[in-house]
């Protein structure tokens, strides 16, 4: 065993740009043995590229990382890997139609006279699945039957059958249920007993507390320090996270007294959210606030159509109805800007003005079969120069566009037929400050105009500087209001969950 | 030069039309110089046109279907053709209903058996391949059993053999080749409705939005299963009117007509394929389809004029695999080299 | 839980050696030839059950190629240009150079592997969808296949290969040979593909080649000796071909095999999205076939009604599979 004094992994001094954005500047950064880790920070605050140097997926353009105090040269995965780290990602990479003990050793299988040692691997993964707390006769199943968290479990046992000494889990809890985060805390517990050291990221800070020893709190590229765990609360974290609170000296808007536009009453999905209200008046913004994995997702997925509640109430102008699809949707006067602009938003080698005119051929055709080109043409003009979409012309191809001017043409499409509610899903993410802020001048004046919006956002700062009301989602639920002179850290706390 | 270049590769429809220049420039040249068995010209090039009508139409109707996503693909459309064809043949041979209302009802068949199709796919959510392999086997047997293997051919079936002859242009004809009356009668109608509907209509739209993205689709509200339903009940339609023709070609409808050999759906996929429809879906053009078709058309009339006996229809299947084999090769090059339109 | 239950699953390093859908099928099967048996008394006798496992033999054979090929992700549809390339020039061995029988099948094999190598490098290399580059392969292979046939047919085919043919020298203790060889190198690869890495590799990169890739599985090799293999074996079916048919070869040979193999492969249970499937449902999807065609023709039906019942189990067989996914997905 290594000496205590000497940390497992220490990086020290790493920077990294992509382009002009300095992603990561003069970030130090150590792990122990047999300790449990957590790195903070706000969304962009340079975590996930920390956390892909150390895994080898990116490398640091300076600074000295050090591996049990010999200096180390992490350039890729497999040099990662082959010095004992594994990062268990978000979503298992693991093949469902193989079985647990295939998928653990898989690339590398234990061999007898040619053939597979399944016995000896068996023997190998009903120990693993031992430590892990799962019943040995998983070794033997396919992996596609298992629970999304019981598969996330695999993906730690496959770390940890190659013998890792650096375990990383980005955002394990995300995927997870209140009871299958007491399961993997247990299993971590397990781990840093037998020696592992676990960088844990999330963003639930009240997490942390149950499970961390350290905390390393990250903002702007920069870590911001290292503190014991038992000497913060979750308060002092946001703070530390938040940084100076900037006066945003937005304009306190009028909000029109009227009749709710979009009203969800006690709204459910069985497994997904419960209990959840909203109210949205015309020409109100109102952010639905909550962290990755709070469910607020799947709330913006059945108010558009996409997924059915099973519970509660929806009513769109005070009358109450059951919306059946996004088409349904449409025609209740909803629109909504996905959160995944790729996989749910682009047509990717289809011009802009397809972008824009599909899902509203009914009105951009004639009879409702030829498509009236010119209308279609006047329409992508008018709302590309109202967007201020960057493109030499409509007929440029989506895929060639930058994610600010894609996302631009994605929420055009959402304005063709001038929406009375519209639903926004992380509008701003991977777009450029420029378009950020003409995406949130944009929002402001469709308010003005009368449009109800819900803004679905796990950005803080977004929520906070385009919001007339801020409802914090947690643990699948809507929890408590703000209003817009609310501080970043009160709702951070509030999301967090430790109010407390 | 390399802009050029870049454009042959990147743009399949200049690329054909290079193609065609040049296979019809070699058999011109071939003919001067009399190494071929009969004269290349103008009138025979006409002539040869006669196959690009079936070729050409099952070509556009794999393109819908592969146009759709979701590896789209239709193997039956021989075996539709087949019995569609035995349909026509009972109906305007031996119930001797009146010749408009039997294609009707043979294309609107041939509808039926496509929505079987686009029902399973679709809506079952078989993998197309799957789905029309079986279906293929399914009507290739009704084809052959309904009438005892027994191909129809009574006398109104063999006066059809008209619709394959050569008309003469009106105004200018006298001028140009004659050209093959199906080219008017069938190819032509179904290049232009194909045409109009991809290019001008809002289902056209719907159609190259779910082959592009069915996800994104479905969240800008828009009917993905009926809009892919519908692509394969228009290949099916447009399998309909090509066994009207065959019935023509033949004077006779043949129970395995579309089946025999090799069929009529492997040539068919190979000409969309080479036309420049992504095997992934949503990229497409009724004009490379079409230039696809004459492509193939000239090259093996020439073909069968280089070489003596059965020589010719060897050495067009060898014309065909390399041209697609080629085809694909550089489909994958060019979406390596130049960011690629396939997703 | 009792202890005998324990010991026993702690003894079970693997799911189930038999599927869900092999089990129906050995059923249905088993219904058919009682079935049959009990409407035409001449079934279950000797004389109609070698003719039907001589039968199935190339098809099966072929299958436990495009088994693995399908299991990848990929697909083969050029194996009947292929079969008419190998048995053509096996033919022609025969009849004008007069080879043994050793030197025929090894003529056949080799020649089958090459076609198989070509398919294998285009796919794994050129990076170009398998149906496309199989869909112009096969009009290659055809060409080369009509080019040796030179004109018409090859004629007077000496007994050879009898071994593997109809007659009584192609069986031991009444077995066919053909078939025998079959069921032995379906056995070989349902071992293989189930307790080597090797042959777990190729579930894997169906599943997810790139993950596969990065788990440090050499795709592009595996695709190549898949294609490789589905040759070679086409090259043996081939040979089960000539000694099956007259002493003359006609230019039909092998056409339409490609999507019987298909069939067999589907309604064996494999999946064509790869990832998932087992060569014993293939013999088995193989045989179900040919015992409805065998059937069909002794109840004195039109033979090509067989091939509505093909496309009726491929539906019931597929439908089935998805029908589970859909209830998995759902639980």
């Amino acid at each position: 065993m290594t000496d205590e004094t000497t940390p497992r992994l220490r990086l020290t001094a790493i920077s990294k740009r992509f382009g002009a954005v300095r992603a990561i500047q003069h970030a130090d950064f150590t792990v122990r043995a047999g300790k449990v880790h957590a790195l903070v920070g706000e969304n962009g605050a340079g975590k996930s590229t920390m956390i892909k140097i150390v895994a080898g997926a990116e490398t640091a353009d300076s600074g000295r990382i050090e591996f049990e105090g010999v200096a180390a040269e992490i350039k890729s995965t497999t040099d990662a890997i082959g010095l004992g780290i594994a990062t268990v990602y978000q979503e298992p990479q693991l093949f469902p139609e193989l079985t647990v003990a295939e998928n653990i050793f898989l690339g590398r299988e234990l061999k007898k006279a040619g053939r597979v040692d399944w016995a000896a691997q068996n023997a190998k993964v009903v120990e693993l699945l031992e430590l892990l707390g799962l019943p040995e006769r998983y070794a033997t199943a396919e992996v596609g039957t298992l629970s999304v968290a019981e598969q996330q479990q695999v993906s730690i046992a496959k770390a940890l059958a190659a013998d890792a000494k650096v375990l990383i889990l980005d955002e394990p809890s995300a995927i997870l249920t209140d009871a299958e985060i007491e399961v993997l805390f247990d299993v971590v517990r397990r781990l840093t007993a037998a020696g592992v050291a676990v960088i844990y990221i999330s963003h639930r800070l009240d997490e942390l507390f149950r499970i961390a020893d350290e905390v390393t709190v990250m903002r702007d590229g920069r870590t911001i320090g290292t503190y014991p765990n038992k000497d913060l609360s979750v308060r002092q974290i946001a703070h530390l996270m938040v940084g100076e609170e900037l006066s945003d000296a937005r304009p306190h808007r009028e909000v029109p007294e009227g009749p709710a536009a979009l009203e969800l009453r006690g709204l459910g999905r069985t497994g997904k959210f419960r209990d959840v209200d909203v109210t949205v008046r015309a020409g109100e913004i109102v952010a639905l606030y909550g962290l990755v994995g709070s469910g607020v997702s799947e709330i913006a997925a059945c108010v558009y159509g996409i997924d059915r509640a099973t519970h509660g109430q929806l009513l769109v102008d005070s009358t109450q109805v059951t919306i059946k699809n996004p088409e349904h949707a449409q025609r209740l006067g909803i629109a909504l800007l996905p959160a995944n602009r790729k996989v749910e938003g682009m047509f990717g080698f289809q011009s802009i003005a397809f972008n824009i005119s599909t899902g509203h051929l009914r009105l951009l055709s004639k009879l409702g079969v030829w498509v009236d080109r010119a209308r279609e043409k006047a329409v992508a003009l008018r709302l590309i120069e109202r967007l201020a979409v960057k493109t030499p012309h409509e007929r440029q191809p989506i895929s060639a566009m930058s994610g600010g001017n894609a996302q631009k043409v994605i929420l055009a499409r959402q304005l063709v037929e001038r929406p009375r509610v519209l639903v926004l899903a992380e509008p701003t993410q991977g777009v450029d400050v420029g378009a950020k802020e003409e995406i949130h001048r944009l929002i402001t004046e469709l308010a003005e105009e009368g449009t109800a919006v819900l803004v679905v956002t796990s950005d803080l700062p977004e929520a906070l500087r385009i919001a007339d009301r801020i409802q914090v989602v947690r643990g699948g639920t809507t929890t408590d209001e703000f209003g817009p002179d609310a501080s970043q850290v009160d709702l951070l706390a509030a999301a967090a969950g430790g109010s407390e | 030069m390399s802009r050029a270049v870049r454009i042959l590769l990147t743009q399949r429809i200049a690329l054909l039309a290079v193609l065609i220049v040049a296979v019809v420039v070699t058999f011109f040249v071939n003919d001067a110089g009399g190494y071929l068995t009969a004269p290349y010209d103008f009138d025979y090039m006409s002539a040869a046109l006669i196959t690009a009508v079936p070729l050409a139409m099952l070509g556009l109707a794999e393109m819908l279907v592969i146009l759709s996503g979701r590896g789209g693909i239709d193997l039956s459309v021989g075996a539709i053709v087949s019995l569609a064809g035995m349909v026509f043949g009972f109906a305007y041979g031996e119930w001797g209903w009146p010749l408009w209302l039997a294609i009707l009802a043979t294309a609107g068949f041939g509808a039926l058996l496509g929505a079987v199709n686009g029902f399973l796919v679709s809506y079952i959510g078989f993998p197309a391949l799957i789905a029309t392999l079986a279906t293929f086997y399914a009507y290739k047997s009704v084809a052959i059993v309904i009438n005892d293997q027994q191909p129809i051919s009574t006398e109104p079936i063999q006066k059809l053999f008209s619709i394959s002859r050569s008309v003469e242009l009106p105004l200018f004809g006298q001028y140009v080749p004659d050209v093959p009356l199906g080219i008017f009668t069938f190819l032509l109608p179904t290049v232009v409705a194909v045409w109009v509907l991809l290019a001008r209509t809002a289902y056209g739209r719907r159609l190259y939005a779910i082959g592009t993205n069915d996800v994104a689709a479905r969240w800008a509200g828009l009917p993905v299963k009926d809009t892919r339903f519908k692509a394969y009940v228009y290949a099916g339609l447009i399998s309909g009117l090509v066994a009207v023709v065959t019935v023509g070609q033949f004077a006779s409808a043949r129970p395995d007509a579309g089946v025999s050999g090799n069929g009529m759906a492997l040539p068919a996929i190979t000409i969309a394929v080479l036309g420049g429809v992504a095997i992934t879906g949503g990229i497409g053009r009724v004009a490379g389809v079409v230039l696809a078709t004459l492509l193939i058309v000239w090259l093996n009339a020439g073909i069968l004029l280089a070489f003596v006996g059965n020589e010719g229809s060897q050495y067009q299947l060898l014309a065909l695999g390399a041209v697609l084999v080629f085809a694909a090769l550089l489909n994958g090059l060019t979406n390596r080299k130049y960011g690629g339109s396939a997703s | 839980m009792t202890a005998v239950a324990e010991a026993k699953i702690k003894k079970r390093v693997l799911p189930s050696p038999v599927t869900g859908q092999e089990m129906v099928l050995v059923g249905v099967i088993a219904v058919l030839w009682a079935a049959l048996a009990v409407s035409t008394p001449a079934f279950l006798t000797a004389g109609s059950i070698q003719p039907l496992l001589v039968a199935t033999a190339p098809v099966a054979l072929i299958g436990v190629g495009m088994t693995i090929v399908i299991i990848t992700g990929g697909i083969d549809v050029s194996v009947g240009g292929a079969i008419m390339v190998c048995s053509v020039l096996t033919a022609k061995a025969l009849v004008e150079a007069e080879v043994g029988l050793a030197v025929a099948v090894l003529l056949s094999v080799a020649a089958g592997a090459l076609l198989g190598l070509v398919n294998g490098v285009l796919i794994a290399y050129g990076r170009v969808h398998a149906i496309i580059i199989t869909f112009g392969t096969a009009n290659l292979f055809m060409f080369l296949g009509l080019r040796i046939f030179g004109s018409g047919t090859v004629n007077g085919i000496p007994g050879t290969l009898a071994f593997f043919g109809r007659g009584p020298d192609g069986r031991t203790l009444g077995v066919p040979h053909a078939f025998l060889i079959t069921v032995l190198i379906t056995a070989a690869a349902w071992w293989w593909l189930r307790h080597t890495a090797g042959g777990r590799h190729f579930f894997a990169i169906g599943g997810d080649a790139q993950a596969a890739r990065l788990a440090g599985v050499r795709v592009q090799r595996r695709v190549l000796l898949a294609y490789v293999l589905t040759g070679l074996l086409v090259g043996l079916a081939s040979c089960f071909v000539i000694a099956q048919g007259t002493s003359t070869l006609d230019q039909s040979v092998g056409a339409g095999k490609e999507l019987a193999v298909i069939a067999a492969v589907v309604i064996g249970g494999t999946s064509i999205m790869g990832g998932r499937g087992s060569v014993l449902g293939t013999l088995l999807g193989a045989l179900l076939v040919q015992s409805v065609a065998s059937g069909v023709t002794q109840l004195g039906w039109r033979s090509q009604l067989s091939d509505l019942f093909v496309g009726i189990f491929i539906i019931v067989a597929v439908g089935a599979d998805l029908l589970r996914a859909r209830a998995r997905r759902n639980r």
